[in-house]
């Protein structure tokens, strides 16, 4: 009924199927993704929040461009004491984070500075 | 990068319901979606190796049929819960989730686990009667029990990557 050899071959088949999502994987958009070879601090302006699951984020605008900024998890930003509301359009933020390798203009940030404390993301 | 964004209409559709808004609004939904999906699948999964290994000669002594009646609602339970939690940390995220190809795998595999199960069950199971205790496992059902040890391992593995890319 069955080929001695099939066992071995699913098997493969298996692995195969794994390793074939890498390559394609690379080029997305994930916590690897990210240069954390150079810390960047960037002073700006928020022009937009956005306090949603699974991580909030901001758009900055900071040395002459728009950055697209990740924070942390709605949750963990609350029990850190950045509660919705507290990130506000207009406000002027600093931080420091990680550029992404293939998003000049994105940066996940490991720490904010507002209204006069630092934060920690990570 | 705009996470707000492009993808199939029903992705978009589902990310806009009512629903993907509250599971990103709400601070707590979203990390207990989270948390249940990973307990089911640790039971799934579990149950699923434990039946898997029994299949392939470990424990010969228990009988197949009684664990069978044990470990396999636990799994379809198990899957059950994973499948609703999943469809919930989906439709938070729905286009950015799609777009991320490491999912897409994941969704492959878990239908070669489904096909598997069907096949197992129609072919080799029918016969469990004459391997039940203390006898090797027709080839088959052996490489079912392969089979499916790789696509629930290979489909935790992927779900728990779409994170990282």
């Amino acid at each position: 009924m069955i080929l001695p050899n099939s066992r071995k071959t699913l098997a493969a088949a298996a692995v195969l199927l794994v390793l074939a999502a890498t390559p394609a994987a690379w080029a997305h958009h994930g916590w690897g993704s990210y240069d954390s070879t150079a810390l960047t601090t960037l002073d700006g302006t928020v022009q937009s929040v956005s306090f949603a699951n699974p991580h909030a984020s901001i758009q900055l605008e900071s040395q002459g461009k728009t950055w697209f900024i990740v924070l942390a998890p709605p949750s963990r930003m609350t029990t850190r004491g950045l509660p919705d509301g507290t990130l506000r359009q207009g406000q002027t933020v600093s931080l420091d984070g990680y550029v992404h390798k293939g998003e000049p203009a994105e940066l996940r940030a490991e720490r904010i500075r507002v209204d006069g404390k630092s934060v920690e993301l990570r | 990068m705009e996470h707000a964004g492009t993808g199939p209409g029903w992705a978009l559709a589902l990310e806009h319901s009512a629903l993907g808004e509250t599971l990103r609004q709400a601070l707590w939904l979203y990390p207990a979606a989270n948390v249940l999906h990973v307990l089911a699948v640790v039971a799934m999964v579990g149950s699923i190796f434990a039946f898997d290994l029994r299949i392939m000669g470990v424990a010969r002594s228990l009988p197949l049929a009684a664990l069978a009646r044990l470990l396999l609602p636990i799994a379809a339970g198990g899957f059950a819960v994973a499948a609703v939690t999943g469809f919930l940390l989906f439709t938070a995220d729905a286009t950015a989730v799609w777009n991320n190809p490491v999912f897409v795998y994941k969704l492959g595999l878990i239908g070669l686990g489904l096909v598997n199960i069907v096949v197992f069950h129609l072919i080799p199971w029918r016969g469990v009667e004459t391997w039940n205790t203390d006898l090797p496992s027709p080839g088959l059902a052996v490489a079912g029990a392969f089979v499916s040890a790789a696509a629930w391992a290979g489909t935790a593995t992927l779900g728990r990557l779409i994170a990282y890319f």
